[in-house]
């Protein structure tokens, strides 16, 4: 009764958030309400106290890969720069309930990524090694310690793909991510921050290298700052703005099975078998995979995704057999040349970008919308950013997240 | 806490007598136990008719409020009879054909269906209302995990088993000419129709029989359906799957067939690219939102014909029905038929309603519209259909709201091999059902073929009272237990869109996916926000259909495994193996420090079958040496071998190998094991789109070929006792030269004189067939000489001690040429070659970070791969790439990557061991460790 | 799985080919500076809509062709071996 007691005294919730008039004038649109958007609307607010933030989408709040992703949390990465960005986000997530009042559901269950040949192996003595000296939690484990983990798996040595040992992250999880995407508008509509959905922006205006304003379905605004929080989507909006990006847009399939009572706590990623899983307190188990194999804007789902997704995952978990897959779904992912973001600005004045988030934008939403908010709002790119920026195509200075970041969810 | 009455009453039997369709067979009796009872039932019974006709009510506990459940569909979708049936969780019981010796459970329930303790939730519903989760247990956030765990206790859904064998999967592809999704009377005539017109046909239905809703209906529809399945079984041209389901139709109709309860295999998984998809799933009944609408004994028109008709169940003693249509008519006579009391028939279609359904723990009574209360315990809802539109919406569909209908249609906009006939398309008796059926079928073939006809009669729906929720709230979405109210809540909160409210309150959500729950959900959100349904939104349906078993999809496992022609030996050597790819090799046969001593002493040979091997012929192969790799091909004489690298276009090291000059036109490639195929494509890529002037032709040879290499001081002597037509001598076959000749016997086998191991060896490709017996006769005929094999281990250790890369180990995906130490093998002075531009633009700025040779001081300390380098201000400056105890230098020997500044030879620099320590180690003045000159491999 | 119709074998599911990608021209490399191959290297149009792509028949006749394919609804409308004429009426420019 007591946790329930919690809940007894908090019925009769107000609007979420407000329905509004588009206004000519605003001093910031942000394009795209998913996280990342709403996130940098939010920090735009309260941390610097901007007051004239429109939230552009073309359809609902989170309804884009913010509501497609299969919300795992790390900070398990590669290389410094996205250790540090990354456990900044990682940060900003564990405080976030308490700071939104709303409950996003972090469970720090543990992520485990598994090694099936000695060359992952190394890999991931590489990142757990990066990963300490950053100051994250990371270490390479046995597979008598993943098997205690998660007591399902098959770590014989007889298997075509042998558990050798697993990256052992305990700071990762799973999220809701509705959950984030709505505690961040909510939170973002309290300050002020309006958010039109249905907007769908249709042109961006500039004069003489720099950006005026859009316009959109709803009509004309303008704006001195616009930034493109799209996924998906991303280079189609900066095209609007003249500037090109070195993206190509894949979908990335998901799917979700019947519940069963709990057995899997820790999520499971496996690189050489593109496959993750988690299991949701409902009970059900959430699959994700590598992207599909050619580029396209489609999100229909595709029955060969799911026929490798469960050989994948019986490979591991040959006794879960008779589980039952309810739904599958695609979300759009804007994969970059070295799997890694771009953020900050373009050749074209007060037109930001926060795009190229590949498959691992929903965990970077908080620590992106912050720096991009103070990217904004003080016109000097932090140096958390920095390694991020459109320019290193260009200038040979690629992140080097290319061979963890594949499938490394 | 809040228990049920005792409502078991099992000693009644509901059983009624004969029915005309009856589908048990009541001289087989079966014996089954539910939740640890003995029960029985017939042949032909679902496990949940089996339990209904023993007079048990009551299947589940809801998902939230653990609220008792009773039959609400009594087929597949039922949101109630959802059950565990030995070691398989969520089974459908009320379409699951029961079976002798079963052992069904309640699921979702503690600790048992009677006596749940989580009922005490159902005191509390308004707590667990839309969003409860995301406005509680905020603070304090420490505690999270341990709701989280409270949470999880309550979660639905059956148990796995610890272990399980998993079942035998199969699967299976198929190209009918036309597939119809759905065998009631429109889909029976559509097959026939199509057969008749030549085409093969599949014919998949989700029931165990075919007929549709003609199986429960009366006398004509009966005799109809007989001669229905008559025809259908002696026509030829007609498979029919049956208790199978259309589950998906995907791009080019890829359409996924799933075929449950075979005699081998619980499920299977068919895969058929058909001509044309007839879509013909009939119509789904939609329950009706009042309050009370999930007590058990509440149930809508089609359950009760079901029990009536096919299993000859009595679903109540006294009933009410509630009907906006001629179906409820029906089942109020089926129902009269077998002697349950009618109480009273409500017609909307009169002005007439229900307000609520009263009773504790199943129905005692109903409230109508105006105040009168009946006591009965039954409750028939008939209050219209929800059309199954999903495989046309996954073929571009996007259904439309038909107001005079109060249902969503077809939108017409299905691609032109994807054609609708039956309940889903309109209403029509039997026979108008069985007329369109026949001409969409006709009409299909003949596209099938070739032909573009389309002409049907038109099929209706025909005007329906607009009937979703009564006066009272209830429940929208049974398996999710969320009511009216939630959806209410949610549109005020602002969730107000179908998408926002449907996340919010997780409705749809659930194992029916929508079908029974989608327009209620659709109408009441479009009620609360005082907008029409067809502004509400749509009802989108996402594949499966129905739930596939992970077992199903996978089929078997079968990932390919390569192995070379000796695996037969190595494994009889106890050979540990390594997965290395698609490969598995032997990483060792028992002492790796011996097999390289061998090596460096005596003789060793190794299996190097994997290595990529690629035939070029022609005139031009020069010219395409010189574009791939990084350094020049012009002056490669016949009989020589060099090295290469390859590059990317953005300079990055994509794989390297030796390539050797057979005849003047006719060269061999070698590749690392693991970019044999991408090299190959990497070749036609250029040859075809960029080159194709260029005479040159490229066959993959791995395979064709065994290799083995034979390394060490003795590795002359012992070759030279097999060989006899080529002079192996070191003046006629040099290092980096390469001979065809016989060996063991064996004709044109290739020798090349090269040495990754940094010893005097001979790598010999043997073609494949030969391999393991050259293999046998080098170790047979080198006893004296103290021959042994080795493995990969072995190789790797000396190709370490020689400083020798391997791409992607040593490199990873970003390393250029310049800093993987290639600057000896670049020649910028080319005028092209692939990469080029990017590798002048790093020669100009100067690398990065460098590949060295590393010694740690201590020799005894060998740092792990991964270790990373660190400067004194104990910043990551690089990272150990390899790393290994040298047997022949009795000391850690280490490649690493490091900064340009602390690149220079003798520099000193510190290595972060993962146990927490470091060690400092010395930058060598070459990659090489051992014999840096080469002496040993020239000789 | 999309059929695709390869110019040398006719139909056959997707699975059998790799994506190469957009075709763009390589420029020549004499002199060329940083930011133009990079360019070249790394920009992608990544149209929504008609494209213009290669495509390698990996697990088929092993030929490298071209296809005209739309981003949105994943129909391939034409195929071509390399180097040969657009057909007129499908420009990629169109949709």
């Amino acid at each position: 009764m007591g946790l329930l007691g919690h809940g007894l005294f908090q019925q009769d919730w107000p609007r979420a958030w407000r329905t509004t008039e588009l206004k000519p004038q605003y001093d910031v649109v942000v394009i795209g309400a998913g996280v990342h958007g709403l996130a940098t609307a939010y920090y735009l607010a309260r941390n610097h106290g901007a007051r004239q933030v429109a939230v552009l989408d073309k359809g609902y709040i989170g309804g884009g890969g913010s509501g497609r992703n299969t919300a795992i949390i790390r900070s398990n990465y590669l290389t410094p720069e996205g250790v540090r960005f990354y456990d900044r986000s990682v940060g900003l997530y564990r405080s976030l309930a308490a700071e939104l009042n709303f409950n996003v559901m972090f469970a720090q269950r543990g992520h485990l990524t598994l090694a099936h040949n000695d060359s992952s192996l190394r890999t991931m003595r590489w990142r757990a090694e990066v990963n300490k000296l950053e100051g994250v939690q990371s270490e390479v484990i046995s597979p008598a310690d993943v098997k205690a983990l998660v007591p399902q798996m098959d770590v014989s040595s007889g298997t075509r793909y042998p558990v050798l040992g697993a990256l052992y992250h305990p700071p990762g999880g799973i999220i809701r991510h509705d959950a984030v995407n709505w505690g961040y508008a909510r939170a973002a509509d309290a300050l002020g921050v309006e958010i039109h959905q249905n907007t769908e922006v249709l042109a961006i205006s500039l004069d003489r290298g720099r950006v005026r304003g859009v316009n959109t379905s709803k009509g004309k605004v303008s704006a001195p700052v616009v930034v493109n929080c799209t996924a998906g989507w991303a280079s189609l909006v900066a095209e609007m703005a003249g500037v090109s990006l070195p993206i190509v847009t894949h979908p990335l399939q998901a799917a979700v099975t019947e519940p069963v009572k709990m057995f899997l706590q820790a999520v499971v990623v496996s690189g050489s078998l593109h496959v993750y899983v988690s299991q949701t307190d409902r009970g059900e188990l959430v699959f994700g995979a590598s992207t599909d194999p050619y580029p396209s804007y489609s999100m229909r789902g595709s029955l060969e995704f799911t026929e490798e997704l469960a050989s994948h995952v019986l490979e591991l978990m040959p006794g879960i057999a008779k589980l039952r897959v309810l739904r599958q779904w695609a979300g759009l992912c804007d994969i970059t040349p070295d799997f890694s973001p771009i953020m900050g600005v373009t050749e074209v004045e007060g037109f930001l970008v926060d795009v190229g988030w590949g498959t691992y934008g929903f965990k970077a939403g908080p620590a992106a919308g912050e720096s991009m908010a103070e990217l904004v709002a003080t016109g000097k790119t932090p140096e958390l950013i920095a390694a991020f920026d459109l320019a290193r195509f260009f200038e040979g200075r690629l992140v080097g997240e290319r061979g963890a970041a594949a499938v490394g969810h | 806490m809040v228990t049920i009455a005792r409502a078991r009453n099992s000693t009644r039997d509901m059983r009624a007598g004969r029915r005309p369709g009856e589908l048990i067979d009541r001289a087989t009796s079966l014996g089954f136990t539910w939740n640890g009872r003995r029960y029985s039932g017939f042949q032909g019974d679902t496990i949940v008719s089996a339990l209904a006709a023993s007079g048990e009510k009551f299947f589940s506990r809801s998902f939230k409020y653990h609220r008792p459940r009773g039959i609400l569909t009594a087929n597949f979708h039922d949101p109630n009879c959802i059950v565990q049936v030995d070691d398989e969780p969520n089974v459908r019981a009320a379409h699951r054909r029961l079976r002798g010796g079963m052992t069904v459970k309640a699921q979702n329930v503690w600790p048992s269906l009677a006596w749940d303790i989580a009922a005490v939730n159902g005191a509390f519903p308004r707590f667990l209302s839309a969003g409860f989760y995301y406005k509680t247990f905020i603070k304090p956030q420490r505690l999270w995990p341990a709701y989280e765990r409270v949470l999880q206790h309550f979660a639905p859904g059956g148990r796995l088993p610890a272990s399980s064998a998993g079942g035998e999967y199969d699967k299976r592809y198929a190209h009918p000419d036309v597939l119809v999704a759905g065998g009631g009377p429109a889909g029976m005539a559509a097959a026939l129709a199509a057969a008749e017109a030549g085409a093969s046909v599949m014919l998949v239905e989700e029931e165990y029989e075919l007929g549709g809703h003609l199986r429960y209906g009366r006398a004509g529809e009966l005799a109809l359906l007989a001669d229905l399945r008559r025809a259908v079984a002696e026509q030829d041209g007609v498979e029919v799957l049956l208790n199978s389901v259309v589950t998906g139709r995907y791009d080019d109709n890829w359409v996924g067939v799933l075929q449950r309860e075979l005699p081998n295999a619980g499920e299977r998984l068919i895969k058929a690219r058909a001509k044309m998809l007839v879509v013909a799933p009939g119509l789904i009944e939609r329950p009706y939102v009042f309050e009370g609408n999930d007590l058990p004994g509440v149930m809508l028109s089609t359950a009760a014909r079901r029990l009536v008709n096919l299993y000859a169940v009595k679903p109540g003693q006294r009933a009410v029905v509630f009907t906006g249509n001629d179906d409820g008519i029906a089942a109020a006579e089926d129902l009269g038929d077998i002697g349950t009391e009618v109480l009273r028939v409500v017609d909307a279609r009169r002005g007439e309603g229900v307000r609520r359904a009263i009773g504790r723990g199943q129905v005692s009574g109903v409230e109508l519209d105006g105040g009168t209360e009946l006591a009965c315990d039954l409750l028939v809802t008939s209050v219209g259909w929800t059309a199954p539109t999903s495989l046309l919406n996954m073929s571009g569909d996007i259904p439309r709201y038909d107001e005079r209908a109060a249902r969503f249609v077809p939108g017409r906009s299905a691609q032109p091999n994807v054609m609708a006939t039956g309940g889903i398309v309109g209403d029509g008796s039997a026979d108008e059902l069985v007329s369109h059926g026949r001409a969409v079928g006709a009409a299909a073939a003949a596209r099938a073929h070739g032909g573009n006809e389309t002409g049907a009669p038109e099929l209706v729906p025909r005007p329906h009272p607009a009937l979703f929720r009564a006066s009272t709230h209830g429940f929208v979405d049974f398996s999710e237990d969320v009511s009216s109210k939630d959806i209410f809540s949610a549109a005020q909160e602002g969730y107000d869109s179908a998408e926002l409210a449907k996340r919010y309150t997780t409705a749809t959500m659930g194992p029916g996916q929508g079908k029974l729950e989608t327009v209620n959900t659709v109408a009441v959100l479009a009620e609360a926000t005082g907008r029409t349904i067809a502004e509400t939104g749509t009802t989108v349906w996402r594949p499966p259909y129905v739930p596939i078993s992970l077992g199903a999809l996978a089929g078997r496992l079968h990932a390919p495994v390569r192995y070379s022609p000796m695996q037969p030996w190595h494994e009889a050597r106890g050979a540990v193996p390594l997965v290395a790819g698609q490969w598995v090799r032997p990483e060792h046969y028992g002492d790796p420090g011996a097999e390289v001593r061998n090596v460096r002493e005596k003789v060793g040979i190794i299996d190097v079958t994997p290595l990529g091997k690629l035939d070029l012929r022609g005139p031009d192969v020069p010219k395409l040496l010189n574009l791939l790799y990084v350094n020049k091909w012009s002056k490669l004489e016949v009989g020589s071998v060099r090295y290469g690298v390859m590059c990317a276009e953005d300079g990055v090291v994509l794989d390297d190998g030796v390539t050797g000059r057979l005849g003047e036109d006719h060269y061999l490639m070698s590749t690392t094991s693991s970019g044999a195929g991408a090299v190959w494509e990497w070749l036609e890529n250029w040859l075809q789109c960029s080159y194709p002037d260029w005479l040159v032709h490229v066959t993959q040879m791995t395979t064709a070929y065994a290799s083995i290499n034979i390394a060490g001081p003795s590795s002359r002597h012992l070759l030279g006792r097999l060989v006899s037509d080529v002079d192996l001598s070191p003046e006629a076959f040099p290092y980096m030269h390469v001979r065809t000749g016989s060996v063991a016997g064996v004709p044109d086998c290739y020798m090349w004189r090269i040495g990754f191991t940094g010893e005097l060896s001979y790598e010999i490709h043997v073609p494949a067939g030969f391999g393991l017996y050259v293999w046998e006769r080098l170790l047979a005929a080198g006893g004296d000489l103290g021959v042994g094999a080795f493995g990969v281990e072995a190789q790797r250790i000396m190709r370490l001690e020689k400083g020798h890369m391997i791409v992607a180990q040593d490199t990873d995906g970003l390393t250029e040429a310049f800093s993987a130490g290639l600057e000896w093998l670049v020649k910028l002075d080319k005028p092209d070659f692939i990469g080029k531009p990017e590798l002048v633009f790093e020669h100009e700025k100067g690398p990065g970070s460098k590949l060295v040779g590393l010694q740690p001081v201590d020799p005894g300390v060998v740092p792990a791969e991964g270790s990373q380098i660190l400067t004194d201000d104990r910043v990551i400056a690089g990272r150990v790439t390899s790393s290994r105890m040298s047997p022949t230098l009795g000391r850690s020997v280490c490649l690493g990557f490091v900064i340009a500044e602390l690149a220079s030879p003798g520099s000193v620099v510190t290595v972060h061991l993962p146990d927490g320590n470091d060690v400092a180690a010395t930058v060598m003045p070459q990659l090489a460790h051992f014999d840096p000159e080469g002496a040993r491999l020239r000789g | 799985m999309i059929l695709i119709p390869c110019p040398y074998c006719g139909p056959r599911n997707s699975d059998e080919f790799a994506h190469w990608g957009e075709g763009g021209a390589r420029p020549p490399v004499q002199d060329i500076g940083p930011a133009e191959w990079r360019a070249y290297l790394y920009i992608r149009r990544n149209r929504a809509g008609w494209t213009t792509e290669t495509w390698f028949h990996r697990f088929g006749c092993a030929r490298f062709f071209v296809a005209e394919r739309n981003t949105v609804t994943n129909e391939v409308r034409t195929t071509r071996s390399v180097g040969s004429e657009a057909p007129p009426s499908a420009s990629p420019e169109e949709g």
